[in-house]
């Protein structure tokens, strides 16, 4: 796969606390979707690591193990513009003091975001997110997903930078 | 299964989107967000299907799905394991959901561009917590079932009493008043509308509210749009909760239809009937036989305010009204004794009464304006005008429903004129624009003109 890059406008609006999906598959094709909690773009848009709390994330880690597909999408709630970038994993680890001061940014941007639509702050505070795994990915396509008629269309163009 | 899926019920009211993971046969995974699961019975959920996306062209190649749902007050969630069985493009099931999605279009101005495709039904599999999701800490959202009303026997004293009080109203304005208020004052319902269909147009008009400060009497929607519209023409019971979502998920799909079709024209968006933050609604048909005879609707600021309870509630004071509608619609010109002492009270408003009001009719839209404000419009204008002129040209104060109905220029149709409806809306619009004009019952069947102010009357061909 040749791949997709993100491009910069993309990946600003990609680690601008907007919420984060996490697509997995096991052997017989069965599917897994769980809550990311922060991501970030690197390699000039070429790979993502996306960051997966280890409270909820079981299913996630063992189906990567096996197959390493994975969907990450991206949602921003006031809008619901949404972005789905496919790929396969390169790695996993556990996260670091990095994740884990990255882990609070996106909390608290995910608080400035969210209570615009209601939530409540405490809700972000009570999730139990730390621990958590990195998944590093290849970025192989990018999709567009907001909801309407261009729902699931290539980005090619637009958000990505060949 | 051990847990239940009634058990999860919050969880399909719209209020938190869900989490849908799906898979290609190529072993692609996809991961979205669907804002509404839709709960079909014990054993089935239902995806809405408007676009022909990836989520859909998986389940046709991969039935398994899996869908994290969160209960909205507590944000506790479950993965439920789904296998795909069929999609449904009409019958009861599709009607229902087509309905909830033409509500959202009509708003949002997308009416026929907007629609339900095909309703995807979904075997449920399994059903497991999400386990340690949120920290051991105590819940932070208090939990709603201490509001509801204790024990059936309360709701049963309740709705006695309330149908009491509908049983006893003399006539539809009355009844509408009670009715409103009863609903309020016995289970909380504090905001809440009546509609009836106007004539022979599609439309519908508000004949009386309950919560909202003005009355919002002559509001009108047409039948087909907006939630209160939508169960007109569709007859089915709907109720939305989490409004803002539902309309912000509705906007998104606006914004992506005018970029993909290079800005085509969409109708702009309607306003919402009543509360202009109204987070939760539920509207009703009022049916009496086959008939509509009108639309009950109740809002409220909290996303989570109405539930099955509610619904299966106001079924059965929905069809009391209906009855006593219909039944006060038909008896009203049947002598009956004189009208209560209240409807002949004095206004309270006579007292500070404008000197002169001046009324202009405009015959190209059989509408009337009073010092240059809009009144009313059609039948109830064109009766209103009538009253005037023969108050003037031959002093008569006194009139009868009777020769109304066999005045052939005012328009009423031989069969289920709704009379009644119409002499109340034109009512409450003199009550709230001139209240120097009244019309007062005396009898059942007749009601006389009275005037605390000098009138003058103008007639023009256009505005």
């Amino acid at each position: 796969v040749s791949g997709d890059r993100i491009g910069s406008e993309l990946q600003a609006f990609l680690e601008s606390g907007v919420s984060v999906l996490v697509g997995t598959r096991d052997r017989l094709l069965v599917p897994e979707g769980a809550r990311g909690f922060g991501l970030r773009v690197l390699a000039e848009g070429a790979e993502l690591e996306v960051f997966v709390p280890e409270a909820w994330g079981e299913r996630t880690f063992a189906n990567l193990a096996d197959n390493g597909r994975v969907a990450v999408s991206v949602a921003q709630p006031e809008d619901h513009r949404s972005v789905q970038v496919k790929g396969s994993m390169l790695e996993i680890r556990a996260g670091g003091e990095p994740e884990r001061a990255a882990i609070d940014r996106y909390r608290e941007a995910l608080i400035a975001k969210f209570s615009v639509i209601g939530f409540p702050p405490s809700l972000f505070h009570r999730l139990n997110v730390w621990p958590c795994r990195v998944v590093r990915l290849r970025v192989e396509a990018l999709f567009e997903q907001t909801p309407g008629p261009r729902a699931g269309v290539p980005l090619a163009g637009e958000g990505a930078a060949r | 299964m051990t847990l239940r899926l009634e058990e999860l019920l919050p969880c399909f009211q719209g209020v938190t989107p869900s989490i849908l993971a799906t898979c290609g046969r190529d072993g692609e995974p996809n991961v979205t967000y669907v804002s509404q699961l839709f709960y079909v019975d014990a054993k089935h959920l239902a995806l809405s299907c408007q676009f022909f996306n990836k989520t859909r062209r998986n389940l046709g190649e991969n039935p398994h799905a899996t869908a994290v749902v969160h209960d909205p007050r507590d944000f506790r969630a479950w993965r439920i394991q789904l296998r795909y069985l069929r999609s449904e493009t009409s019958g009861p099931l599709f009607d229902t959901m087509a309905a909830r999605i033409q509500v959202i279009a009509s708003h949002t101005g997308m009416a026929g561009v907007f629609r339900l495709l095909s309703a995807d039904v979904c075997e449920v599999v399994a059903i497991e917590p999400v386990e340690h999701l949120l920290l051991p800490e105590p819940l932070a959202f208090a939990a709603r079932s201490d509001e509801l009303p204790d024990g059936p026997l309360t709701e049963l004293r309740g709705l006695q009493c309330v149908t009491e009080r509908i049983a006893r109203a003399p006539n539809l304005e009355r009844l509408i008043e009670v009715a409103l208020s009863a609903l309020d004052e016995i289970f909380g319902f504090t905001h809440s509308m009546l509609f009836v269909p106007e004539g022979t147009e599609c439309r519908l008009v508000a004949l009386g509210s309950h919560g909202y400060g003005e009355s919002g009497a002559g509001g009108e929607i047409p039948i087909g749009e907006g939630l209160v519209g939508t169960v007109a023409a569709s007859r089915r019971m709907m109720r939305l909760a989490g409004l803002s979502g539902e309309l912000r998920y509705g906007r998104a799909i606006r914004e992506q239809f005018v970029r993909s079709s290079g800005g085509a024209i969409l109708r702009p968006e309607l306003p919402l009937p009543g509360l202009a933050d109204a987070q939760a609604a539920l509207a009703l048909p009022l049916l009496a036989g086959d008939e509509l005879v009108g639309v009950l609707a109740v809002e409220s600021r909290d996303p989570l305010a109405f539930d099955e309870w509610d619904e299966a509630f106001l079924q059965i004071v929905g069809n009391q009204i209906a009855t006593a509608i219909e039944r006060l619609q038909e008896d009203e010109e049947t002598p009956a004794p004189a009208a209560a002492p209240a409807a002949a009270a004095p206004s309270p408003v006579a007292t500070k009464a404008a000197a002169r009001r001046r009324f202009v009719y405009y015959r190209n839209d059989d509408c009337i304006f009073v010092d240059g404000d809009y009144l009313i419009r059609n039948v109830p204008a064109k009766i209103l005008w009538k009253l005037l002129n023969q108050h003037r040209a031959a002093g008569q104060r006194e009139f009868s429903n009777r020769e109304l109905r066999l005045d052939p220029t005012l328009g009423l149709p031989a069969y289920k004129d709704n009379l009644e409806s119409r002499l109340i809306l034109l009512r409450r619009r003199l009550e709230a624009k001139c209240p120097e004009v009244r019309l007062v019952p005396v009898r059942r069947g007749r009601f006389a003109l009275e005037l605390a102010t000098e009138i003058e009357l103008e007639e023009r061909a256009t505005a």
